[in-house]
């Protein structure tokens, strides 16, 4: 995240994750269609990278980041994870018992309340000790050690390990969970939603916190946030999603400078920007996200866009790459690529 | 009525002095707000700001006179409205400026709208109270109202109950609600932090096409500094229950004065270079029951001095009779941090 952009070796590839919740109705609970929450998605996180899942609420973002982590179940895909750059890849949606419970070592996640996922009834030095404890890495002897090095490292004092949950503010509730998180020292962090609840002074202090620790220990993130001016900050590549899948991905600089696909454009031309001079020249977009029990046929953005074709209305359009790691799922705005291409090259 | 001369030779529409509202809890007083100045004048929008506990919903919640109580009340300070006190109105009269020459529409509509009437039956219900018109005539004027927030179909959306429309949809209704008797004064608090961002930029257009073509003023309170740049004509910075800053939103952009007002615009990430390190503000909002003495954001604040912890710093036009005010001891010092 220093600023390089280069091609890292994939830690994790995902293939065709889809993940599809039944809609359940009457008397006897009859299965009366899916969800298909997530529908299809190909990305691939590097070594030491971060990797930003952004859209709108219902996109599917955080289905993507739990089924990642095998915190709900997959429905079809898989999703190969080398721990190392050499390393044989294994199917993280393929594995279970023992196997599982090892790996799930190095794959973590940051919630967005902190409080909701810490027991209020458990000191916080506890709570950073249960991992280790339930993983067997540290005796007794060490536990406190390790407790009070990494409440440091999240920039607390080691004191507070004896103090519970409600006695912190939301900012030090959030370094407590970044360093339960970071306590079987793993390779994956899904951030979900994990500095939006903050105040904007102490979302910063969060923010540098993410990125020295990934620094630190080669970390990769996932970044799961509708906050785009934070996803632009803190992100290596982004995928963009609309109703269950993506629909462009490429390098922050890419989505963010060139946005190719009409749904990329209007969503950051709708974000407010701090500076007066510069009101919005927006992309208008009118009307809302269909429900994802029966997306629209074809591009599901059809509905809502202002280049919609005949063909969109039928064919979904399959990921075109428009420069090198710069996918873009949009019939007309492959073509016109195409094109230009073709010219420049004859 | 006698009007006294103002800065701007006009009376403002609302202007708070000194306004205090505090809390009994079980540590003690919590001073939420506590000598809050500001005014807004016709047809203008003030966007208030500050983060979580800084007190900005507070004193719009003293304005509607919806401060629960106990444990909360007002414990000193003015609201003048069009130049009159609100606080000397008694309950039944100002039950007929709340709604009507005053609106509020909040963060989460869903809690502001009762769910088992339909949305129809919700606006009606305001118009004929305070316009004193027949059912059929307020259900046409609720039609038009939903039309006119871009409900669409709402000959049948009337009908519908909260549960039945999207977030975006609802804060449609909260506004249609809140604008069906033509108030002078809409309240905003938070009105789009629960939305989407594309849903959230239909909804400020929309406030601000209705105030343009209504005339209203709009008291917008956001955390969100892109919020406010892209709405609000002039902004309050609030911090621990006072406002440190207040100037027209072109000055206040390009060139905030107060340490905490700077240090808010350094720790955003959308002014950040690639690459650069997010410059943040030490430490955590105080506990409203413990505000420091002296200046309350010297515990935070990178030049405060013994100066600081004696004396409250005033909110003082930078200029003699100039609009941009600032409290602060330090405003030199202060330079530095930009």
């Amino acid at each position: 995240m220093s600023g390089k952009r280069e091609q890292r070796s994939p830690l994790v590839d995902v293939r065709g994750l889809k993940k599809h919740f039944p809609v359940r109705k009457g008397l006897l609970s009859r299965v009366v269609g899916q969800v298909k929450a997530v529908d299809g998605l190909d990305f691939t996180v590097g070594h030491g990278e971060t990797l930003s899942l952004v859209g709108e609420s219902g996109c599917g973002k955080t289905t993507a980041g739990r089924s990642l982590l095998r915190l709900i179940e997959p429905t079809a895909g898989q999703a190969l994870y080398r721990a190392t750059p050499e390393a044989e890849p294994v199917d993280l949606f393929g594995l279970d018992g023992a196997r599982l419970r090892e790996l799930r070592r190095d794959l973590q996640i940051i919630f967005q309340d902190p409080y909701a996922s810490l027991n209020p009834r458990v000191t916080v030095g506890n709570a950073i000790a249960e991992p280790l404890r339930v993983h067997g890495l540290a005796n007794r002897g060490e536990l406190e050690d390790r407790v009070a090095s990494l409440l440091t490292r999240v920039g607390l004092r080691p004191d507070v390990a004896n103090r519970f949950p409600h006695e912190f503010s939301g900012g030090q509730r959030q370094r407590v969970g970044i360093a339960r998180a970071l306590a079987l020292r793993p390779k994956l962090i899904v951030c979900d939603e994990a500095v939006s609840a903050l105040d904007v002074s102490i979302q910063a202090q969060i923010i540098n916190l993410l990125k020295d620790l990934q620094e630190e220990y080669g970390l990769s993130y996932v970044f799961i946030a509708h906050d785009l001016s934070v996803v632009k900050y803190i992100s290596d590549r982004v995928a963009v999603m609309y109703l269950g899948r993506i629909v462009e991905t490429g390098s922050a600089d890419q989505i963010f400078d060139a946005p190719q696909h009409p749904y990329t454009r209007a969503l950051l031309s709708a974000i407010p920007h701090a500076d007066p001079r510069r009101r919005a020249e927006r992309v208008p977009l009118s009307g809302e996200i269909p429900s994802p029990i029966s997306p629209p046929a074809g591009c599901h953005f059809h509905t809502r866009c202002p280049l919609a074709e005949d063909r969109c209305r039928s064919t979904w359009p399959s990921a075109a790459e428009v420069a090198p790691g710069h996918t873009v799922s949009c019939h007309p705005v492959a073509d016109a690529v195409q094109g230009a291409n073709s010219t420049t090259g004859s | 009525m006698e009007i006294e001369p103002k800065r701007e030779g006009r009376t403002p529409l609302l202007e708070l002095r000194e306004l205090r509202t505090w809390f009994r809890t079980d540590e003690g007083t919590a001073k939420a707000v506590d000598g809050v100045s500001y005014a807004i004048h016709d047809g203008e929008t003030l966007g208030v700001v500050g983060e979580s506990g800084s007190g900005k919903s507070v004193t719009a919640l003293s304005v509607m006179r919806l401060v629960p109580s106990p444990p909360g009340w007002v414990e000193g300070g003015e609201i003048l409205f069009r130049g009159e006190s609100l606080l000397s109105v008694p309950d039944e009269e100002f039950r007929r400026i709340r709604g009507n020459e005053i609106a509020m529409i909040f963060q989460e509509p869903m809690t502001a709208l009762n769910p088992v009437y339909t949305v129809g039956d919700q606006i009606m219900e305001a118009v004929m109270l305070h316009r004193g018109i027949g059912a059929e005539e307020a259900r046409t004027h609720a039609i038009d109202m939903l039309r006119k927030v871009g409900i669409p179909s709402p000959e049948t959306r009337v009908d519908n109950y909260p549960h039945e429309m999207s977030g975006g949809m609802r804060q449609r209704v909260m506004i249609a609600m809140a604008m069906s008797c033509d108030p002078s004064l809409l309240i905003a608090d938070e009105p789009t932090t629960a939305l989407d961002v594309t849903i959230q930029a239909q909804i400020l257009d929309l406030i601000r096409e209705l105030q343009q073509e209504m005339g209203m003023s709009v008291l917008l309170i956001t955390h969100d500094l892109g919020v406010v740049a892209e709405t609000a004509h002039k902004v309050a910075v609030m911090y621990a229950g006072k406002v440190v800053e207040y100037a027209s939103v072109e000055t206040l952009f390009e060139r905030p004065r107060h340490p905490y007002t700077i240090g808010l615009f350094r720790s955003l990430p959308d002014l950040a270079g690639p690459g650069e390190r997010l410059v943040t503000i030490p430490g955590i909002v105080p506990s409203a029951n413990a505000f420091p003495s002296g200046c309350r954001f010297r515990t935070r604040c990178p030049i405060a001095t013994e100066r600081c912890a004696q004396e409250v710093p005033p909110l003082a036009p930078l200029e003699e009779g100039g609009e941009h005010t600032v409290a602060c001891h330090h405003l030199e010092e202060a330079e530095a941090l930009r």
